[in-house]
Parts: structure tokens; C-alpha cells; sequence
């Protein structure tokens, strides 16, 4: 594992949709060696935040050294990221962890719940690389906070909203079950999805319901993270069959077979 | 010049460190994944808690951050001694820096297993007794009682040859009396100090964080309180002392120096900046360089005990 402890730079901050920030930092190794799916350890200095924050790429850009960061604010350390402008040095420990496995020829349909789409601009990008058949699922509480479909450039993009104001009304997981049904073979998908815990468990219920194999599924899990690097032990994910997955070289993405959905908390911090 | 500076520190028994810089038990695995850390800036490697078999650990949520601090319940996730023995002792067996292997237990009967098991092993290089983590029933048990302390002490001691520090808990009326009963029972060193215990709550959820409740509080917040337990320690008791808690730049481990440890360890900096290491090492070479002191016998504020052991 190649790691990147040299300072990289912001050269963009931007917002894609609502309550987001999006940050471009270039930093020509990581953006080099990063896969699709993997994450970074970034150092913040907001007063009294000793930890890192992990966070997957949303992209990159290996020929012009750049990596994409979406997030939102929810704690202290986001907070001091989002005032982060152009110029600004960020130090990245990364690429880390394991990224979604790509491989394969059956059609995709990568499902995001919220800011779980921070992992999708780059995942896309590589399947459609592939020649794979992409469908993006994106789901938010109201429209503006959909990130645009010109990110997904290749996919069909169908979205769903909680009240209603863009595409389907009502949960991305409804809207995946009907575009399953209605659009592609059963047995025929394979399935990357990120996003919140419960949203993750209702689409393990539907996918259990509709007889698909958990194996068809890779999920890019969030937790609290100390370390990022295997050593404090602190992101465990209860594993199937006994005993704990570690989110960070064990993961972040993990296909669902290997989880324990039943003893899946859904905690996470800032 | 810094770099021609004597750090080298002996914690007794034959325990001879080139650099006062360690690691703290759960901060750096078993040495293997600790990306970035400079090796060949460190006096030894302190493993994960060991235990008899092998431990899955706590559920979910096991760490959380607070105000310049973070908390965590791990539950002693190791593989057991038997696999540290069969795979990691032969390679640590090659490397160039002592490995001291923390030993944790429910029972004294599961730390003299671990210690019979362990001596003679190439490639351990010593033993630190945990009798003082907060994240397993019983855990803190024998660290807050001097009497229990010392027949623990006194347990292993009888079954290993090799250097035997003792870590102890902050989380009792008076440390120095644990840190004496140790001493009286064999420990060629003790390490102060472990976690305090603490917790967070989740104020939306109504719950608390950590899913055990409670966890061992680590990380700068803590630093002034380990520094007086350190001070305290290193004027009552006639072994080496080593300072942990809290300690991110050189200078937080030149206080625990000038305070009158042997040593220092490094705990959950090593989470944030793997660099520390080299950087603290390198930082302390410097200090005792610029003021002419030529070795880190001459640092503590109060001389008289703590030069028999540099």
C-alpha cells in the first residue's frame, strides 16, 4: 500500500447540491493509486478534534493529479473542512481500505442514500470504463439535495425524494424494488449501494424477499474510525457467523453476505 | 549534534532501549500495520493486551471522540497467545527493536499462562502486565487493589525470566501505593499510566455512545493528569517509571522526562500522525543536545532516584 502523508492542495470548493461541499485537492500520487470505493484519512485542526476523518474519493482525475471530496457538516471536523478554500494545504494519509470490486459483465445498479452518494461520481465512471450497464439510483430527502445527473455521465440516472419534488416519491429503496422488477432480470444485477444503516437494512430485507443473493450485493459502510490503518481495532462490523469485520481494511466496501444485518448499528460521528 | 546525542535508556533485567520512545499497548497492533512509523526511531514496541485464547472484542460503538481526548472499549480483540507465539514472535525475532508483550487476563491464572507461554520465545523482548484495562468484566480488578496487584505481580514473576513492567490504572485514590506494592513483588518497571475511565452520550439518541457505556478516556486531554501521576511515582519508587498519556510533541515527552520517567510511550498520536515518532525521538535528541546535557539521566528535575537506571 502506497501512502500519501505529503500535504496536499485545494485547488476547488464548491457546492454540488445542498447542506454539500465539494472538495478538489491536488495531490498527483493518491490520485494516482486510489480506487473506486477507497477512502482517505484527513487531518483536521478544529480546536479539541484529535482523530482524523475518513473519507471515500468521490473521484479522481490520475492525469491531472486531482481527487474529489463530497461531505456535508455534521460535527466539528466537517466543519473546519468546509471552510477549507482554495490554496489550502490538507494532509490525506491514503488511498485506504478496500474498494468495490468492479469486475464482472452483468449490469450495475449503484444505489445511494443521501451523502452515500459522496462514493458514486468515481464508481460510475470506472463501470462505465467497463463497458457495464449502469443504473444510478439516487435518493434525498427533497430535490435540491440530489446530486446532479451530469455526474453519472453513461448512467441512467432515476432519483427519488421523501416529499416528493424530484422523480419518485418516496424511499430510493421503494424505487429500487420497482425498477428491479421492472427493468432487469432478477437474477441478473449486480448491486453497490451506500448510505445510511437503515436504509441499508431495508434493502436487505427487499432483496432477501425478492430471492436474490446477499452475494450480488457490495456495500461501502460508514462507521466511526480511529486509526484507518487496521491498529485501534475501534471500527468493528459485526461479521456473519460470529466475531467482527474491521470497516477499514476489511472494508469500507464489503459484500452483504459477509455482515451481520441483524447486529448492524447505525452510529456514526463527524 | 543532535544525532550524536546517548538516548538510550535500560528499563532493568537486561532491557536496554536506544531511544526513550515507545509505543503504548492497543496504539500500534502487533507492530505490522503501523504505516508511517519510523522503526528505527523507536526503544521498543509495546503489543495489543494478549490474552490465553483468542478475543472477539466488544460490540459496536467502540470508539468515540471527545474534547481533545478520545474514548474507547475495545474488549481485548487479540488472536491469543498461542498465535503470537507461532506467527508474529519469529519475525519480531528479526527485527532490530525489542517487542515487550502486554499480557491481559480475567483471572492470575490466565496472566501466568500467558507468562510461562511467552518466556524464553525468541523474539520477545519483555512483558507488560495489564492489570488495568477498563473494557472487560473484572478488567480493572487487580490494578486498584495493592494486594491483588501484588499477587499477580508476584504470579508471573515466578514463571518468567523476563523484564516485567506493570501498567498501571489512574483510576484509584492513591497510585503510588499500587506502584510500591508492585515493585516489593518483582516489576522491574511500571507504566503510568493507563485510560481513565469516562463515556460520552448521545444526546439525540438518549443512549450512550459506546456500546458497553463506558470506555478508557486517551489522548492530550489527559496528559497534565498522567504527568502527576508520573511525578508522584518517580519520587516513591526505586524502578524506572514510564510516562504514558496523552504525550503528542517533543515537549509533552520531555515533561514526562524532567519529570523523572525512563521512558515514554507513545499512545494515540499514533492514530493521527505515525510521524510522531521520528519527530519526538529527533525532538528530545535536539533539547538534550542544545543544552548540553549528552544523556537523558541528566534531565529529570529531581536527580537522586532515577540515575541508577540510565
Amino acid at each position: 500500500m502506497s501512502l500519501a502523508l505529503a500535504p496536499a492542495v485545494v485547488v476547488q470548493r464548491s457546492t454540488p447540491m445542498r447542506d454539500a461541499i465539494e472538495l478538489v485537492v491536488h495531490h498527483p500520487p493518491s490520485a494516482a493509486a486510489v480506487k473506486p470505493g477507497q477512502f482517505f484519512q484527513l487531518a483536521v485542526a478544529a480546536p479539541q478534534t484529535i482523530l482524523r476523518r475518513p473519507y471515500s474519493a468521490a473521484w479522481a482525475d490520475p492525469q491531472g493529479g486531482r481527487i474529489g471530496f463530497i461531505f456535508n457538516v455534521v460535527g466539528a471536523g466537517s466543519g473546519w473542512l468546509a471552510v477549507r478554500h482554495e490554496g489550502h494545504e490538507l494532509d490525506l494519509l491514503g488511498p485506504l481500505g478496500r474498494g468495490f470490486s468492479l469486475e464482472g459483465e452483468r449490469p450495475v445498479i449503484c444505489m445511494a442514500g443521501g451523502l452515500g452518494v459522496a462514493v458514486f461520481p468515481g464508481v460510475v465512471q470506472a463501470l462505465v470504463a467497463r463497458k457495464r450497464r449502469v443504473t444510478m439510483l439516487l435518493g434525498a430527502r427533497t430535490s435540491s439535495q440530489l446530486l446532479p445527473a451530469d455526474r453519472f455521465t453513461g448512467a441512467d440516472v432515476l432519483t427519488a425524494t421523501d416529499d416528493g419534488s424530484a422523480g419518485y416519491h418516496g424511499s430510493v429503496v421503494n424505487l429500487f424494488t420497482s425498477t428491479l422488477r421492472g427493468r432487469v432480470g432478477v437474477e441478473a444485477v449486480d448491486i453497490l449501494t451506500c448510505g445510511p444503516t437503515p436504509m441499508l437494512q431495508a434493502l436487505i430485507e427487499n432483496v432477501r424477499q425478492l430471492g436474490l443473493p446477499l452475494e450480488s450485493i457490495q456495500v461501502a459502510l460508514e462507521t466511526p474510525m480511529g486509526c484507518g490503518v487496521g491498529t485501534c481495532l475501534g471500527c468493528a462490523i459485526p461479521r456473519a457467523g460470529g466475531g467482527y469485520l474491521l470497516s477499514c481494511i476489511d472494508g469500507p466496501c464489503v459484500r452483504a453476505d459477509r455482515i451481520d444485518w441483524g447486529r448492524m448499528t447505525d452510529a456514526f460521528h463527524g | 549534534m543532535a544525532d550524536q546525542v546517548d538516548l538510550s535508556v535500560s528499563l532493568g533485567r537486561g532491557l536496554r532501549l536506544r531511544s526513550p520512545v515507545m509505543v503504548a499497548s492497543g496504539t500500534f497492533g502487533y507492530g505490522f500495520d503501523a504505516h508511517g512509523a519510523d522503526r528505527t526511531a523507536l526503544g521498543a514496541i509495546v503489543t495489543k493486551g494478549t490474552t490465553p485464547g483468542a478475543r472477539e472484542g466488544n460490540a459496536p460503538t467502540r470508539i468515540a471522540e471527545t474534547p481533545s481526548a478520545m474514548l474507547n472499549a475495545i474488549g481485548l480483540q487479540n488472536p491469543g497467545v498461542d498465535h503470537v507465539v507461532r506467527v508474529y514472535a519469529p519475525k519480531w525475532a528479526t527485527w532490530d527493536v525489542p517487542v515487550i508483550v502486554n499480557v491481559a487476563g480475567d483471572a492470575v491464572d490466565d496472566y501466568v499462562a500467558v507468562a510461562r507461554r511467552l518466556d524464553g520465545v525468541a523474539g520477545i523482548a519483555g512483558l507488560e502486565l495489564n492489570i488495568s484495562c477498563p473494557n472487560v468484566a473484572n478488567g480493572l480488578q487487580f490494578g486498584v487493589d495493592p494486594r491483588m496487584a501484588a499477587q499477580l505481580t508476584a504470579g508471573v514473576r515466578a514463571v518468567t525470566r523476563l523484564p516485567l513492567l506493570v501498567k498501571l490504572t489512574p483510576n484509584v485514590t492513591d497510585i503510588v501505593a499500587v506502584g510500591r506494592a508492585v515493585e516489593d513483588a518483582g516489576a522491574d518497571g511500571v507504566s503510568a499510566i493507563n485510560t481513565y475511565l469516562g463515556m460520552a452520550i448521545d444526546v439525540r439518541r438518549r443512549r450512550p455512545v459506546l456500546s458497553r457505556g463506558s470506555g478508557g478516556l486517551s489522548g492530550p486531554a489527559i496528559k497534565p493528569l498522567a504527568l502527576h501521576a508520573v511525578w508522584e511515582l518517580a519520587a516513591a519508587l526505586r524502578i524506572p517509571v514510564v510516562g504514558v498519556g496523552g504525550i503528542t510533541t517533543a515537549a509533552d515527552a520531555l515533561e514526562f522526562l524532567l519529570a523523572g520517567a525512563a521512558a515514554v510511550q507513545l499512545g494515540t498520536v499514533n492514530y493521527v500522525r505515525p510521524q510522531a515518532v521520528r519527530e519526538i525521538h529527533d525532538g528530545i535528541a535536539a533539547y538534550i543536545a542544545a543544552h548540553d546535557l549528552r544523556h537523558l539521566g541528566a534531565l529529570p528535575i529531581r536527580q537522586a532516584r532515577v540515575e541508577a537506571h540510565v
